[in-house]
């Protein structure tokens, strides 16, 4: 669950009082895992503000970031981007340009683990992963994998960003451990044990299912199927641990598109958040897209939450109501 | 040895060192988008460390491991003042080269036992350097033995740097470089990464200057002015005639670039250029490497023009 906590973030406060403004004031919110929430409020609401927060672009000047229940405000923005996948209003920023799309995608990949100096960046295994996973896609970018970023447009970047926010390794083990711990909401120690003594059986198992495998005898190819095999169902039963399930988080990324790409990019994103059941902030400008996607939506302004519904309460809801609810708020700014 | 032999030996040894000089730019200043005026300043530290030490009595090669970690740390100094202190990134090149001209006086000083500052220090007819331990035989090869130490250094760097840039941690890098805001949202520790950079950058060309000033007998505390000039023109002149395509294709292309900058100056000493005009010559070097793939846009314009006509 990611929660904030009476956020409060004001920019401009070193100059003078006039120009000091409130982005969010007193903000909290709640979001639980699997959740789609879209957000929408007018410029300057303090929707972008939230997303960078919670990303660790920008750090609250009061208030809490808590990712199940652990502290994560003071985290820094490179540190906590294995457990967020982010998706720009600009197209050049979600990817390096000068760089193929296969060398962006191993970028992706190693999100959240240390980039070590002796292991050698690329990997036959993981091009087909890419490639795979391109082809879900559908948007003819698997033939492309050595192309640059840069000669592709504004669409395509768009969603080969999402594509990277999407996909990541199986951190580490040390980091699945670490992770566990933290991210328990029960006793911490307890946790520990129970990571520890997980770990040591799926690792048994693994030792016992070789040196059975030994005995038997197989032909070179059924052998290396065999081993295989069994490092799967070793890595599968070390992921039952991996708490940090990736979340979502696009700050209007499709408002540089143009109404046909921004169409695609977004059903894409449905699609993916379903299938991946991601947990996902969504800040949009339209209002029909607000509606038409995610199970809740949030209404900010001036730094405030004003409009908070999910369900059935959300479906009832129209582009005309939202619109009426905006005008209300600003006149009673006003007054 | 026939006159021709011995301007090519003399390109080479000038060149090769030039070559890893060229690479060092490169890394900040193309791989990492940091204009790094540290060159100068690191080129002359890793001079008169290898000069100093050699006089003293180290060992060549340690003197040369110790130049280059000597550029590193200008490097380091650099990347502090980018990172820890947010000085802009022109300025802390500057502070660092600045400051490096009066450590290169207390280095050079180290050779007189008074420690005073001197201005030149030349290595005695019984210092060894890294070139003089191969020396044998008829003193006629010893060009082209300096000329093979200096390749077989440029190898083995161009080797190191090739596959460091290929790990993890050197993509790392290269997206750092490319762009800052998408490798944060990574994960990758960008801070850390130019670190990295500017000290590995720093390093190299802490090596070439090692290797200039052994070739040379000799360390100035002045000898390094317009050396940026002549790294930066070898990678305009690499990228605009061998392309900058793939990394691998870069690195090969400044390596020969930095030759053919010393063949141009070479040749136009040769033809009897008057040495006080040398710096009007790079000025204009750079001007011309510079608008080059205009120039060369314009060549195919015209070929594909004259092609059209006579079809």
């Amino acid at each position: 669950m990611l929660e904030l906590v009476n956020v409060i973030k004001k920019f401009n406060i070193s100059g003078n009082k006039e120009d000091e403004r409130t982005a969010l004031d007193h903000v909290s919110l709640q979001v639980k895992p699997g959740e789609f929430v879209t957000i929408i409020g007018g410029n300057g609401s303090g929707k972008s503000t939230t997303l960078n927060i919670v990303s660790g672009s920008l750090i609250p000047d009061s208030g809490k970031v808590l990712l199940n229940g652990f502290d994560i405000t003071k985290m820094s923005e490179y540190e906590r981007a294995g457990y967020f996948g982010r998706v720009f209003q600009d197209p050049m920023v979600g990817t390096a340009a000068n760089m193929s799309v296969y060398e962006n995608l191993e970028i992706a990949y190693a999100r959240g683990r240390t980039h070590k100096p002796w292991k050698w960046g690329f990997s036959s295994s993981h091009k087909k992963f890419f490639i795979d996973e391109l082809k879900r896609f559908d948007l003819g970018l698997e033939d492309r994998l050595n192309q640059k970023v840069g000669v592709m447009s504004g669409g395509q970047r768009q969603a080969l960003t999402l594509l990277m926010a999407t996909i990541r390794q199986r951190p580490s083990e040390r980091v699945i451990k670490r992770d566990y711990v933290r991210f328990c909401e029960t006793d911490k120690l307890k946790a520990k044990e129970e990571v520890e003594q997980g770990f040591l059986l799926a690792k048994k198992e693994r030792k016992n299912a070789l040196t059975a495998l030994k005995t038997e005898s197989l032909n070179k190819e059924e052998r290396k199927e065999r081993i295989t095999k069994i490092n799967r169902e070793y890595d599968s039963k070390i992921s039952k641990f991996d708490l940090t399930k990736q979340i979502l988080l696009l700050d209007e990324h499709t408002a540089a598109l143009d109404p046909k790409t921004a169409r695609k990019v977004l059903e894409l994103t449905n699609k993916t958040v379903r299938e991946n059941h991601m947990t996902t902030l969504m800040v949009t400008h339209n209002m029909k897209d607000a509606l038409t996607y995610g199970d809740r939506l949030i209404m900010f302004h001036l730094g405030h939450i004003i409009l908070d519904v999910s369900g059935k309460e959300k479906d009832k809801l129209s582009v005309e109501d939202l619109l009426k609810m905006f005008e209300d708020a600003d006149k009673k700014a006003e007054q | 040895m026939p006159y021709i032999l011995s301007v090519i030996f003399n390109i080479l040894t000038s060149g090769l060192p030039c070559c890893l000089l060229a690479l060092g730019i490169y890394l900040t200043f193309r791989i990492l988008d940091f204009a790094d005026l540290t060159a100068e300043g690191s080129l002359l530290i890793g001079g008169s460390f290898a000069i100093a030490l050699i006089k003293i009595g180290v060992n060549p090669f340690v003197a040369t491991l110790v130049a280059t970690i000597g550029g590193g740390l200008c490097g380091y100094l650099t990347s502090v003042f980018y990172t820890k202190l947010r000085i802009p990134k022109i300025l802390c090149g500057i502070i660092t080269m600045t400051a490096t001209s009066s450590i290169a006086l207390l280095i050079l000083g180290l050779t007189d036992g008074t420690q005073s500052f001197i201005n030149i220090v030349s290595l005695d007819s019984s210092n060894q350097t890294v070139f003089s331990i191969f020396y044998f035989g008829d003193p006629i090869y010893r060009p082209l033995i300096k000329a093979g130490v200096m390749l077989a250094f440029v190898v083995l760097i161009f080797v190191i740097i090739y596959f460091f840039f290929g790990t993890e941690y050197g993509i790392a890098i290269r997206a750092t470089g490319i762009n800052e805001k998408m490798s944060r949202a990574q994960g990758i520790n960008t801070k850390r990464a130019s670190i990295v950079a500017l000290i590995i950058s720093n390093a190299l060309i802490g090596l070439a200057g090692a290797l200039i000033c052994q070739s040379n007998r000799g360390c100035s505390v002045g000898y390094s002015t317009g050396y940026l000039v002549v790294g930066l023109a070898s990678i305009i002149i690499g990228e605009t005639i061998f392309g900058n395509k793939s990394f691998r294709r870069s690195l090969i292309a400044i390596s020969i670039g930095a030759i053919i900058y010393f063949v141009i100056i070479n040749v136009a000493i040769e033809l009897g250029l008057n040495g006080n005009l040398l710096n009007l010559l790079y000025a204009v070097l750079i001007v011309f490497a510079l608008s080059l793939p205009l120039i060369k846009q314009g060549i195919l314009y015209l070929v594909k023009e004259r092609r059209e006509k006579h079809a």
